[in-house]
């Protein structure tokens, strides 16, 4: 069983989000909501095109969210985020976005915070 | 009560020059703070992205027509073909519209002496209307596409509104089916606020579109791109270099 602490060093995530600072609010206010990158996601072709699995739904609701609050995320908004960026993201690399967004760059900087945090992947859950 | 001549001509003098001071400054801003947080990369000897031509992953390393229709299958004219109609319609239209308009082009060369050159007022009326008429697919497509509906927030139905107010207004001016005063008063403030908001909200990206294609280097780009930002903030800030550095100590001059 693998320890995991109930607290959030929101401190340290709010240092990793103002380094990266002007990236990520580039890129979020980059994003047109246009849906054009859903077709490049493998994940999304094969899951029934499940919104969920569009690369812009991925970095909006894992990476804006955590912009968005500044950090200031409990334990289990971090656990819905490992869900976004390690279950329905393999970082393949291979989004296709028409304002040349870093997606797979923004997912990778979500999965650092996560593994600051102790929030893992859990590969003997299911 | 503000008489409407009044509201007229503050819109038409002061407030149109601030609107494009602001739109300029605003631009040249993002601009600088781009080259300020990016930085010339080295030539590598290795980079994937960079292949050449013929051996890149995409590309059709046998130029025959099943090949070229293949790889047209894969790109996003070939996935998207409407969508990709519909929005480079409504971009250039966008663009191409307000520059080229006659009466634009009037104003201007009343008040400078010098004009672009003019459509005929035909034409960029067919083109007003498309606009408009891309405008209404998109809030459509909004409304109705489960997946853009999705990630839709309050903010893309006003980006969109911005950007169709001045073509609706100016099209109800020109064609003076309403009251024109009011009218032409309206388009004026909605493309004055569209022009001051132009460089901190979504609409910038028109800037990055070409920046983020052309300059730096990813899998998506168009020819070779020389910049990457700086991950972790820039190595030279301005706060550090003023703060950091020895102070005149006068006792010890």
């Amino acid at each position: 069983m693998k320890e995991t602490t109930d607290t959030v060093d929101t401190g340290k995530i709010r240092t990793t989000l103002n380094k990266n600072k002007a990236q990520i609010s580039l890129s979020l206010k980059l994003c047109v909501h246009c849906t054009l990158c859903a077709e490049s996601c493998f994940l999304y072709m094969h899951r029934e095109k499940d919104p969920v699995y569009m690369p812009s739904h991925k970095f909006i609701n894992s990476l804006g969210r955590l912009y968005k609050k500044k950090g200031n995320i409990d334990r289990k908004g971090l656990e819905e985020i490992r869900e976004v960026v390690w279950d329905r993201c393999v970082l393949c690399t291979r989004c296709y976005c028409p304002m040349g967004i870093d997606i797979p760059g923004m997912i990778a900087l979500t999965r650092g915070i996560c593994r600051d945090q102790g929030v893992l992947p859990q590969f003997d859950e299911e | 009560m503000i008489s409407l001549d009044l509201f007229h001509d503050f819109v038409r003098g002061p407030l149109a020059l601030s609107a494009f001071l602001i739109f300029f400054t605003g631009t040249a801003y993002q601009v600088l703070r781009f080259f300020y947080l990016s930085q010339k990369i080295k030539k590598t000897t290795h980079n994937p992205f960079r292949l050449s031509p013929t051996t890149a992953v995409c590309a059709p390393p046998v130029k025959s027509t099943a090949r070229r229709i293949s790889f047209f299958k894969g790109t996003i004219a070939g996935v998207h073909p409407v969508m990709t109609v519909i929005t480079s319609l409504f971009h250039t239209c966008l663009i191409a519209a307000p520059l080229f308009l006659l009466g634009h082009n009037n104003l201007i060369d009343e008040s400078w002496g010098i004009s672009f050159f003019s459509l005929p007022e035909g034409i960029t009326d067919i083109m007003t209307v498309m606009v408009i008429g891309c405008s209404l697919f998109f809030l459509f497509r909004r409304i109705f596409s489960p997946r853009v509906r999705s990630i839709t927030t309050l903010s893309d139905y006003l980006i969109l509104l911005l950007t169709a107010m001045p073509f609706i207004t100016g099209f109800l001016a020109f064609h003076q089916t309403t009251a024109y005063k009011p009218m032409i008063i309206l388009h004026m403030l909605s493309g004055e606020i569209m022009l001051i908001l132009l460089p901190f909200t979504k609409l910038v990206h028109m800037l990055f579109f070409f920046i983020n294609r052309f300059l730096i280097p990813h899998e998506n780009s168009f020819g070779r791109g020389t910049r990457t930002w700086y991950f972790g903030g820039p190595k030279f800030s301005f706060k550090r270099w003023y703060f950091g550095k020895k102070k005149f100590d006068i006792d010890n001059w």
